[in-house]
């Protein structure tokens, strides 16, 4: 049977690297496009209209803002197609600047301006938005508390179930996995320059899950593991295997989860439909980092760390028996002791000939 | 490992087909002319204003003051009658008291070419005007959308001789009066007038006993009960004449005759429209993203997993089928459920993610066949080793469905601080994904093992290859340690 044997712990300062850059590259873009609030978090109001024959924005605009007199941007966007009759339309969309809504009243007033301005062309409503500021600052708010709720419930979750499978250690590492996948998918909004909406709060929480699941599934295999193989095993190897064992899973749920997501997303772009890509776009990069945080970062990372607690042990413990020149067992836990050899006084250069030796099929 | 039969997997097969077959087209009968649906299909479902186009208003009181849960009452009465009014059905109106809102969501009218949203939201939220009037004469009768006629427009004495104004009328509330000898309860509507109002009722109803006063909001009669006899005092009661009122019945005329009193207007803070050109669009498009992206994860079971990537595709069928049945309304017990855009793509969403069961699974029969298990105890294994980690996964994403739905339902728990939600579409998104979970489990792990335990018993389908075993009996002894690295 085809198994990976990919080092996860060996390559781990590439999957921290990677990780860092796409961070720091949101952060840099982050710093200069700034973080948009969708008008439903933050209030204003957006119009779009369908029209025949030409407009020029310039003009549009500054009929619109004489209609209103407030400022406006235009977005003109040419053979939108339909993807049930494939008719071909253009659109316009005004956006006003600025949080305050518009009653339907003025509304009236911009259809009129536009007419007003291109008397031969017929407009048509196609969507309209207008967004109260208070009503838009308590969606926002209410949608923080619900993400932060589930965080909540899912940490309670995790310190429940993994108190069976490797203890707090595992369950921090899992949770800064599910941190990660957050700021994947929040960068992904910065770096596309899609305003945060309700869809930022569906696609986080849905990769929660997502995620928590798939580092669960894995954590669940090293338990087993230990059981299979020892306690002597190191984690490096431990975890390693474990890894690669859940690995065909992991990948297999993932491109089939990335496969149905991406199809919308396609779909949803070659007819412009942009609430559907704004919600499929930052789904489709979830599953991808979902699968990868817990792969590459909670694993490899949950063996840093305990081969650092085995070195302290084991240092606590030699330097306990070295003056009293007898063993303490209360001082020295016997389990990590025995493990220490290879864990901790070799570091992380010697087990790389080891393991070279066993994987045949590295990947590269 | 218990033996299923052998034709299980041919019942349940068929079942599947059948149960996915009519929660897609429904099953629809003729009686006469009429059409009956027995089984809703995807043509029956409910579908959201990001799809069938509509406007979603949020009304509030323009006052300073916080407005009384009664006068909330009134408004919502007010919108209510003018959407039946108009026709609309699925109308949906959310009143929030704590925040003095009103959330009001209705699709385009079907036969509407030149709706005008700006107009209908105007009209929805304009003061109510109520009158009393002399008879009963009406110009039109057409039928609500609660079935009920509809009365409009008074002409004749009735449009000449107003009695009462809206603000003459200090209060109207739903009373229960017990009949004493009978013990027999009924409702009224109790009225209480202001002092030129019970002036003018007391002449009209000196003049006009034996004959009918009508009740009317804006064009629209509410009501045209008797005149039994003259009303000298401030206070008066309507009952339901011989049929009696029930008490539905006499809160929703109280509400109704309060919103002529009500001292504010309303006033549109947001709203939205959506054009059912766009929402049409984007349904043929997700139709079609859903039929590639069903056709691209089957394929890809198939060629990966061979037989059991077969039992899975059927079982995702399944599970599609499910989503769709239970948003539709096919179970009796389900109330159907408006499906929105993000709705439809949690259903897409789901079909990705629902093969994880069958995933779990097949690799785990996979892996003990390499290990030289027979292939019955290796399907027998696979399952048994399965099970946790296919319920592990699936808590937690049922733990986020169920927030997503607490917090984008129209009332929910957070409602109490930040207000009733202004948007529907990720509730729809969140009731999929959880359905979508249900049907893994059902679909993913119940019918995937009857139908690959009952397969597996077919002689042409013991070839260890068909499972991702080795397709040689000779490399059978082979051992390898747990699946680790060769």
């Amino acid at each position: 049977m085809k198994t990976f044997s990919i080092r996860f712990y060996e390559n781990r300062r590439i999957y921290y690297g990677i990780s860092l850059t796409v961070i720091a590259v949101g952060l840099i873009c982050n710093l200069i496009f700034g973080t948009k609030l969708d008008i439903k978090f933050k209030g204003g109001a957006v119009l779009s209209y369908s029209y025949t024959g030409e407009i020029e924005p310039q003009k549009v605009e500054q009929a619109v803002e004489k209609a209103l007199s407030r400022d406006a941007s235009i977005d003109v966007n040419k053979n939108v197609r339909s993807a049930e009759s494939g008719e071909v339309a253009n659109n316009v969309t005004i956006s006003f600047a600025g949080t305050d809504s518009i009653t339907p009243a003025n509304q009236t007033a911009v259809l009129k301006a536009l007419q007003e301005a291109y008397p031969g062309e017929k407009f048509g409503t196609v969507s309209t938005n207008s967004v109260n500021p208070s009503m838009g600052q308590s969606f926002f708010l209410k949608c923080i508390v619900a993400i932060l709720i589930a965080f909540l419930l899912l940490n309670l979750y995790i310190a429940a179930r993994f108190r069976k499978i490797g203890g707090m250690a595992a369950g921090f590492f899992a949770i800064f996995a599910l941190l990660h996948d957050v700021a994947m998918v929040y960068f992904t909004f910065i770096i596309f320059r899609m305003p945060l909406d309700d869809n930022f709060v569906a696609v986080v929480l849905t990769i929660l899950g997502y995620s928590l699941n798939d580092t669960i599934v894995i954590y669940d295999r090293i338990r087993e593991n230990r059981r299979l193989m020892g306690p002597k095993t190191p984690y490096r190897v431990l975890v390693n295997t474990s890894i690669n064992q859940t690995f065909t899973r992991s990948v297999n749920t993932a491109v089939c989860t990335f496969l149905a997501i991406a199809t919308v997303f396609v779909v949803g772009s070659a007819y412009q439909l942009n609430s559907v890509v704004a919600f499929a776009l930052p789904m489709m990069v979830g599953v991808v980092t979902g699968c990868y945080s817990t792969v590459c970062i909670a694993g490899p990372m949950y063996v840093t760390w305990e081969n650092y607690k085995l070195k302290k042990r084991t240092l606590a413990a030699e330097r306990s028996a070295a003056p009293e020149k007898a063993a303490q067992p209360r001082a020295a836990a016997p389990q990590p002791g025995t493990a220490s050899p290879q864990g901790t006084a070799a570091g992380p250069k010697a087990p790389k000939t080891a393991s070279r030796r066993k994987g045949k099929k590295r990947k590269r | 490992m218990k033996r299923v039969p052998k034709p299980v997997f041919f019942v349940v097969a068929l079942l599947i087909l059948l149960f996915t077959y009519t929660s897609l087209f429904g099953i629809k009968g003729k009686n006469g002319d009429n059409t009956v649906t027995y089984l809703k299909g995807v043509g029956d479902i409910r579908w959201g204003i990001d799809i069938n186009g509509g406007v979603e208003a949020t009304f509030t009181p323009a006052t300073s003051a916080k407005a009384t849960d009664r006068q909330m009452d009134s408004a919502e009465a007010t919108i209510k009658q003018r959407l039946i009014g108009e026709n609309i059905t699925d109308y949906e109106v959310y009143t929030d008291y704590n925040h003095n809102r009103i959330i009001v969501r209705f699709p385009w009218k079907n036969d509407e070419k030149d709706f005008d949203p700006q107009k209908a939201i105007d009209e929805l939220s304009a003061t109510a005007l109520v009158t009393f009037r002399e008879g009963k004469e009406y110009t039109t009768e057409t039928t609500g959308s609660d079935g009920q006629p509809v009365y409009k427009t008074p002409k004749g004495t009735t449009a000449s001789n107003i009695i009462l104004q809206g603000n003459e009328i200090e209060s109207a509330a739903p009373e229960m009066r017990r009949d004493e000898t009978t013990g027999v309860a009924t409702y009224v509507v109790g009225l209480k007038l202001n002092e030129s109002g019970a002036k003018k009722f007391s002449e009209a109803t000196k003049r006009l006993t034996g004959q009918i006063i009508s009740i009317w909001m804006d064009d629209e009669m509410i009501s045209y009960p008797q005149v039994q006899q003259e009303i000298t005092g401030d206070t008066c009661e309507i009952d339901g004449g011989s049929e009696g009122f029930t008490a539905a019945e006499a809160s929703s005329l109280a509400n109704k005759i309060n919103a002529g009193a009500l001292p504010f207007k309303l006033t549109t803070t947001s709203y939205g429209v959506l054009s059912p050109t766009l929402g049409r669009s984007s349904l043929s498009a997700m139709k079609l993203a859903g039929i590639i992206a069903f056709s691209l994860v089957g394929l890809f079971m198939i060629l990966f997993f061979r037989l059991p990537g077969l039992v899975a595709v059927l079982s995702l069928l399944g599970q599609v089928g499910l989503s769709f049945a239970a948003v539709s309304g096919y179970f009796p017990f389900l109330n159907s459920f408006t499906l929105t855009l993000p709705g439809f793509a949690g259903i897409i969403l789901s079909i990705g993610m629902g093969v994880d069961a069958n995933i779990i699974t097949a690799t785990r029969i996979k892996e003990e066949l390499w290990t030289g298990k027979t292939l019955d105890s290796a399907i027998s294994r696979g399952d048994q080793n399965s099970f946790w980690a296919i319920f592990d996964g699936n808590i937690t994403v049922i733990i986020v469905a169920v927030i997503l739905m607490l917090v984008f339902g129209p009332k929910n728990i957070l409602s109490y601080w930040f207000g009733a939600s202004t948007t529907g579409s990720i509730y729809s998104f969140g009731y999929t994904l959880l359905i979508g979970i249900f049907g893994n489990f059902l679909f993913g792990v119940v019918t995937t093992r009857l139908m690959t335990k009952s397969i597996s018993r077919f002689p042409f389908a013991r070839n260890k290859w068909l499972y991702g075993g080795p397709a040689d009996k000779h490399e059978d002894g082979k051992m390898q340690v747990g699946g680790a690295a060769v």
